[in-house]
């Protein structure tokens, strides 16, 4: 089964939600898979950003301490996140870590990602999905990377299991994790849905 | 963050229907104050409300028996607002879901306008979706064109300024337009040109969105008030007098430049479009205007930037 949902959350301090095609809950099967996008979407939230600010349970921007990152992040109404980055060091990795749930993947085929996103100034996000292993964690990136502009634009990629076998089916703990600019940034994700099918 | 819509609308009740329905539906549209400005049917508040759906508790259907145009009707609305902010709609134009957004993300936030993007039906016409590429490429120059609420500086205003001066992409606060006296200008075409400047030159906090909160439709081949060619249209020149004036005298150098390049590139447009008979009135007002209100220094930058514009309209002087 493979669903990707149009829908996104209701504006968080209207009284009466009106347009149903904008007012329902994030789909079941992304809210499963990942839960804090959800919680983001439905309690919003903004403050500083530096490595380790969780923008919400399960959403946590993770970075090499020696970027020394800052800046401010903010989830805007009926989209998901705006960061603002500033990067003042020389470092090797910033991310963007959504926690997934996902299911034992041996019955599955695909895991997948959409997402609309924009930025003032080009940025370009490299996705991957994280495994925890007895060693530590195995790294599986996606194909394409998501180019962000100042017009908002659709991304859309999977992961074919079927022709990764290193990928672990089981495993402790997944992430999403996109990796950012290791320079200043501003990059909003207005939306983002994670499937497996 | 509530706001009240203020609808000027003169023979268009199928439009001005779709607008209500769809505003009946925005969580944060609290009140639509409605001038009928001289429609040859009067409109009737009861079966605007059962039409559109939109509650007539919150409803205010206000009349002009002799049609006085736009910005009389839009500042008669204005009057009436209650809310501590309102939006200009004009009654063919939409108001989307996003708007909702917008006002989610405003509450609680102090501004004086907001500044959101739209769609223009020309843009669907090329199968996209949002501005026209000349108002947005002003976005792209401020760094503003992403970002759902983004608070601006005086040199990122300068860029947007250049933006049409369309009413009905701005959510104000009602109160900084009575507190500063700003309206639409009293006169057949054009009338939205004050408003749009002035606020820009009073405004102490402007705030952008990305969001396309409105839809406006183009009349195919330019209907309606772009085709009149009369003299009225020599009435611009008191607006952007006064315009040029307050400029001047508020020191807000950041929006001579602009303004310059808008008064004159609008008044070759009238040229363009004015029936030839009043030509020379025109060519006389725009010298006058010119001499009078853009300085020297200005007139030397503008011709540097855009040299056919300031050669057209110097060229007889």
């Amino acid at each position: 089964m493979l669903q990707i949902s149009a829908w996104t959350k209701p504006p968080r301090r209207a009284i009466n939600p009106p347009d149903m095609s904008r007012s329902e809950p994030i789909s079941p099967l992304t809210a499963a898979i990942a839960p804090g996008l959800a919680t983001l979407r439905m309690q919003g939230g903004e403050g500083p950003l530096a490595d380790g600010t969780e923008c919400a349970a399960g959403v946590v921007v993770h970075a090499d301490p020696a970027l020394g990152l800052a800046g401010h992040f903010t989830s805007p109404a009926g989209r998901l996140l705006e960061l603002s980055a500033r990067i003042s060091g020389r470092g090797d990795w910033v991310g963007l870590h959504v926690t997934l749930d996902l299911p034992d993947l041996a019955g599955l085929g695909w895991v997948g990602l959409a997402c609309r996103s924009a930025a003032p100034e080009d940025v370009m996000v490299r996705p991957c999905l994280r495994s925890g292993t007895q060693d530590g964690f195995a790294d599986h990136f996606f194909a394409k990377h998501i180019l962000s502009g100042p017009d908002a634009m659709a991304h859309l990629d999977a992961l074919d299991l079927a022709a990764m076998p290193d990928l672990p089916r089981t495993a402790p703990w997944r992430e999403l994790v996109l990796f950012l600019p290791r320079t200043d940034f501003t990059w909003h994700l207005h939306d983002l849905r994670v499937f497996a099918a | 963050m509530k706001i009240t819509l203020a609808i000027p609308t003169r023979d268009d009740t199928a439009g001005l229907i779709r607008l209500l329905a769809r505003a009946a539906g925005r969580a944060c549209v609290a009140a639509a104050v409605v001038v009928d400005d001289g429609s040859q049917v009067p409109l009737e508040p009861e079966a605007l409300a059962a039409a559109s759906g939109f509650d007539p508790a919150r409803l205010t259907l206000l009349r002009n028996d002799a049609a006085q145009g736009p910005g009389p009707a839009r500042n008669r609305a204005l009057a009436h607002v209650q809310t501590d902010h309102l939006l200009f709609a004009d009654a063919d134009d939409l108001v989307t879901p996003e708007l909702d957004f917008l006002c989610a993300d405003l509450a609680g936030r102090t501004f004086d306008f907001c500044l959101f993007q739209h769609h223009d039906s020309r843009a669907g016409q090329e199968k996209r979706r949002g501005q026209m590429d000349w108002d947005h490429r002003f976005w792209e120059a401020a760094g503003v064109a992403a970002g759902a609420l983004v608070s601006i500086d005086p040199q990122q205003a300068a860029q947007l300024v250049q933006t049409a001066n369309y009413p009905w992409n701005k959510l104000y606060r009602t109160q900084f337009l009575r507190a500063h006296d700003i309206a639409c200008s009293e006169i057949p075409l054009h009338e939205d040109v004050e408003l749009h400047w002035r606020s820009f030159l009073r405004a102490e906090t402007i705030l952008t969105s990305d969001r396309l909160c409105a839809v406006h439709f183009v009349a195919h081949k330019g209907g309606r008030m772009t085709n009149r060619r009369g003299p009225e249209r020599l009435q611009i020149f008191g607006p952007l007098t006064r315009i040029a004036e307050e400029i001047a005298a508020t020191g807000a150098d950041h929006l001579a430049l602009p303004f310059a390049r808008f008064a004159l590139g609008l008044t070759a447009w009238i040229g363009q479009n004015i029936a030839p008979a009043h030509r020379p009135r025109l060519a006389e007002l725009t010298r006058s205007f010119a001499r009078g209100h853009i300085p020297d220094e200005i007139r030397a930058r503008l011709a540097a930037q855009d040299p056919a514009l300031v050669a057209e309209v110097f060229a007889e002087f």
